[in-house]
């Protein structure tokens, strides 16, 4: 009697209360990207760009409605994040669903204006993915970006994902936004896109395509400018998230050009503190090989290859130079986190300088130092010379 | 639980089979009258029309008897080796004293014969197929075996356990081919046969099974113990012997083996097991069986081991198949869509935007659909067998997809779990796996991933709780023997498993010597 009887009563626990959170997959609308902009009343614009599930296979009722829009893209006006979502699930007959969502755009005007005011729901609500990649749409506005059809992927926000995974580009979640927004001694950055005329190839459209294009430079969760694509290839290698690369330099006396891929790069960083001056010592190391060689040169010969070197090590020195003066001379705000390595190392150094270190960054002496290890790959003597042309 | 206890008549008490005319006949006896034995056995089989009463004349006014059912004997026996004998000899002398001991030493050419003066006796030896010879003036009957051996099916490949190699004989349904096909592989004297007569009509002989000195003697007893007990009207099939000596009826896990093959008794023999024979059965069963036996096929052991691991572990991944598959994605389409990566997500909601069903009732749909096709398909004669796979795959694969009334991922996951059902080589294991699959649809569909773990918790419990015998059912894994794990987990080499089973072959663990591997110095060492 009793088993039996204890067993029916858990089963009317589950039939009675089991179903509460079941969502079927067809009830849930699926976000891919999501995109904030400031409107003429200084309000907040909250535009989803929304997948739409539709079968690749043409039922037998569903004959001749060609349907080729695989997303849709819907937008509303609210004084925070919360109400301009409300306010869109009141415009969706299924339950917006976060957890997707790949991309949140920022329009250039709203990130001036500063994100303090958008970024704290994706920290408390659980249905929001810290890894979702957060980027400010350069020169327009975020809702711009989600209205681009790309061609590759059946939701081009997706594509916008793709491209951030790829290596080569800082792609910043909103992990890594909070993590430096809320650190000692570093400023958060944040990746860029750019809505790029698609003026040749597919034929005769007034189509854009979204393109990656440098970082976003935040100082006290204001946008204050933006690094090109060389900048940020030394933003990345300053701060020691580059594993793959590819750099070219110029040989002296302008014999031609050199290009190479890095497989291996290392970043150390050394601080050191005399009265107001502080200096930071940075060696930068890479291996890789010649991929290119542009010149009469045949890089397979030792000395040759140390001019190769040294001169892609300068454009490396270059390159990084160009990076710390656009934040140091030019933004004035220290993204490069060498406030958190004297932070880390010199703590009690730090607690000093915290609070003048807006004003001392700039002022803070860099000595660069770079070191590559060449192996010349497949590149030899260049074939599109003939043998007498090429230099020893 | 009284109802259903009173219904399925668990309750003790339960009346006797009614008395037939044999408990009157239990201690009566034949007497020296020929007339009156003739009688008495007339009224015995009375409107028995298969009953043949033959009469061979001797001299004068003596006659013998002799007394058979046609529909079970060889003819032929009866005439070449009772009749011809009988008549061709009834003039001579030195029969006066007509003894049964003296036909039998004088005539009767055939191997088993029985002297009984019971009438009991001479009942049952008749209906199983002996021709019993009275004679005129003594109160013994001469029982010759004369068993028809023509209504037998030739041994054939078992068709529940196939193999492509290894041996291709399998059980019949005659209880002495079957033991002469288990002797033909261990010959020796220490495979004892104990018979055991159950069933009050059917009278089905049952024999126990077992190697003396390997097989653990307590094991044994508990085996007699348990079949002799069995109170019946009729055995008909080993199922009947299987349900009366299980450990727990209440379970989709079965723990008892049961096999068609001679070659898988001869190998659980070895470790120490006991076969149940069951006449009229080509199903053979084998206790204790653990959990493991229900993944072990028999051809595992016939080829090269690297290959049978790698077949056991296709077997270990989709029984969890077998029973996950379908929970796991009502779980996760119904309550953790953030689980899926989006290009999936994408595609799964593509494919469910027409279908009008909550995915639980979608792969229960499937689920009971599939099961109705396998059962059509096995109870069809095999002829339309055929066309039901046919339809079946045509109507739910091709139509109800395009109708838009299932999706096509749960037609995915059905046909893998069907297919991973089928990779389990016990069938009655197979049946219970199967069985579980929908209790665990339930639980995904209410409780989401929570209850598939709720689920899997209460599977692994009740199952390390399962005793097959005395022997737990899911050793050596729980409690664990890590030696044995060398013929569940993997498929040892056969030089590599020198020792017996501890659950089952302690009395005589050693198996072969060690040091057996092949190598190019094996051989010369012994030299």
């Amino acid at each position: 009697m009793k088993p039996l009887f204890r067993i029916g009563l858990l089963f009317t626990v589950l039939i009675a209360t089991g179903c509460w959170d079941r969502t079927e997959i067809n009830d849930l609308a699926f976000i891919s990207g999501a995109a904030f902009d400031l409107n003429e009343d200084g309000k907040f614009l909250l535009s989803l760009q929304i997948a739409i599930p539709s079968s690749s296979q043409a039922g037998p009722g569903s004959g001749g409605s060609n349907r080729n829009e695989k997303y849709f893209v819907i937008s509303a006006v609210g004084k925070n994040a919360n109400e301009a979502f409300e306010k869109l699930q009141k415009k969706s007959s299924r339950r917006l669903f976060t957890a997707h969502r790949s991309v949140i755009f920022i329009g250039e005007s709203l990130a001036k204006n500063g994100v303090k005011d958008i970024l704290d729901v994706y920290i408390h609500d659980p249905r929001q993915r810290l890894k979702t990649y957060i980027m400010v749409v350069k020169g327009g506005e975020g809702r711009e970006i989600l209205q681009i059809k790309y061609p590759f992927e059946q939701v081009p926000i997706e594509a916008v994902k793709e491209m951030e995974g790829l290596e080569g580009e800082l792609a910043v979640t909103l992990r890594d936004f909070f993590i430096a927004a809320s650190s000692e001694g570093i400023n958060p950055v944040m990746g860029v896109i750019e809505a790029e005329d698609l003026s040749e190839g597919l034929r005769g459209n007034k189509n854009k395509i979204f393109s990656l294009a440098g970082l976003a430079v935040f100082k006290e969760l204001k946008l204050v400018g933006f690094l090109d694509e060389n900048e940020t290839a030394g933003f990345i290698w300053l701060t020691d998230r580059l594993k793959q690369g590819r750099l070219s330099a110029e040989l002296p006396e302008g014999a031609g050009t050199v290009g190479m891929v890095l497989n291996d790069t290392k970043r150390r960083i050394t601080s050191q503190i005399s009265g107001d001056r502080i200096k930071i010592e940075l060696r930068l190391e890479g291996q890789g090989n010649i991929s290119e060689n542009n010149s009469r040169l045949d890089i397979s010969l030792p000395n040759n290859l140390g001019i190769a070197r040294v001169a892609l090590e300068k454009s490396v020195e270059n390159q990084v130079r160009d990076t710390l003066f656009k934040v140091q001379a030019k933004y004035k705000v220290d993204s490069v986190g060498f406030g958190r390595e004297i932070y880390r190392n010199k703590p009690k150094q730090w607690k000093t300088l915290k609070n003048e270190w807006d004003h001392t960054f700039p002022d803070v002496e860099v000595s660069i130092e770079v070191k590559l290890t060449l192996g010349t790959g497949m590149a030899g003597a260049p074939m599109q010379w003939k043998e007498e042309e090429i230099e020893e | 639980m009284k109802r259903i206890k009173k219904w399925l008549r668990i309750k003790p008490g339960y009346p006797k089979l009614p008395e037939d005319h044999s408990k009157e006949l239990e201690n009566s006896k034949l007497s020296s009258n020929l007339e009156y034995n003739e009688l008495k056995l007339n009224g015995i089989f009375h409107n028995i029309s298969d009953i043949v009463f033959r009469k061979v004349r001797m001299a004068e006014e003596d006659h013998w008897l002799v007394v058979y059912i046609s529909s079970l004997v060889d003819e032929e026996i009866i005439d070449e080796h009772i009749l011809k004998p009988l008549i061709s000899n009834r003039t001579q002398d030195g029969l006066s004293s007509n003894k049964a001991e003296v036909l039998d030493d004088r005539f009767i050419s055939v191997g088993k014969t029985v002297v009984t003066s019971r009438i009991t006796d001479v009942v049952s030896h008749a209906l199983n197929g002996y021709a019993v010879i009275l004679t005129v003036g003594n109160s013994d009957a001469l029982m010759v075996k004369a068993n028809s051996t023509k209504a037998q099916r030739s041994l054939e490949e078992p068709s529940s356990e196939p193999v492509i190699r290894g041996p291709r004989d399998g059980f019949v349904e005659n209880i002495s081919t079957n033991i002469g096909l288990i002797r033909r592989r261990l010959k020796t004297s220490r495979l004892k046969t104990e018979s055991i007569t159950l069933g009050e009509l059917t009278q089905t002989q049952v024999v126990l099974t077992y190697i003396d000195g390997i097989v653990s003697e307590s094991i044994v007893e508990e085996v007699r113990k348990r079949v002799s007990r069995i109170q019946i009207d009729g055995i008909i099939d080993s199922g009947y012997v299987e349900e009366f000596i299980e450990d727990s009826p209440f379970t989709p896990f079965p723990q008892v083996h049961s096999t068609e093959r001679p070659d898988v008794v001869a190998a659980e023999l070895l470790e120490g097991k006991v076969a149940i024979l069951v006449d009229t059965s080509p199903f053979v069963l084998i206790v204790p069986m653990t959990f493991w036996n229900g993944l072990q096929a028999s051809e595992d052991y016939y080829v090269r081991w690297p290959i049978a691991t790698f077949v056991r572990w296709i077997r270990f991944l989709f029984i969890i198949i077998a029973i996950f598959a379908p929970p796991l994605y009502v779980a996760i389409t119904t309550f953790h869509q953030e689980m899926i990566p989006t290009n999936l997500v994408l595609s799964i909601a593509s494919s469910r935007e027409p279908v009008p069903f909550p995915a639980l009732v979608e792969a229960l749909l499937m689920e009971i659909i599939f099961e109705a096709l396998r059962e059509a398909g096995i109870r069809l004669p095999k002829q339309i067998g055929q066309a039901i796979s046919i339809v079946g795959a045509l109507v739910i694969g091709q139509a109800a997809v395009q109708a838009g009334i299932i999706s096509a991922p749960v037609v995915i996951i059905v046909s893998i779990t069907g297919i991973a059902a089928f990779t389990i080589p016990r069938y009655s294991f197979a049946n219970g796996i199967r069985l579980l699959r929908f209790p665990m649809l339930f639980l995904a569909g209410t409780l989401g991933l929570y209850g598939i773990v709720l689920g899997f918790v209460a599977i692994v419990l009740h199952v390390t709780s399962l005793r097959s015998f005395g022997i737990p059912y899911f050793t050596p894994l729980s409690p664990l023997t890590i030696a044995n794990l060398k013929d569940v987990l993997i498929r040892a080499p056969i030089w590599a498993k020198t020792r017996r089973p501890q659950a089952t072959g302690f009395n005589d663990p050693v198996r072969e010597p060690s040091g057996q591997k092949p190598s190019p110095s094996q051989g010369k060492s012994s030299e």
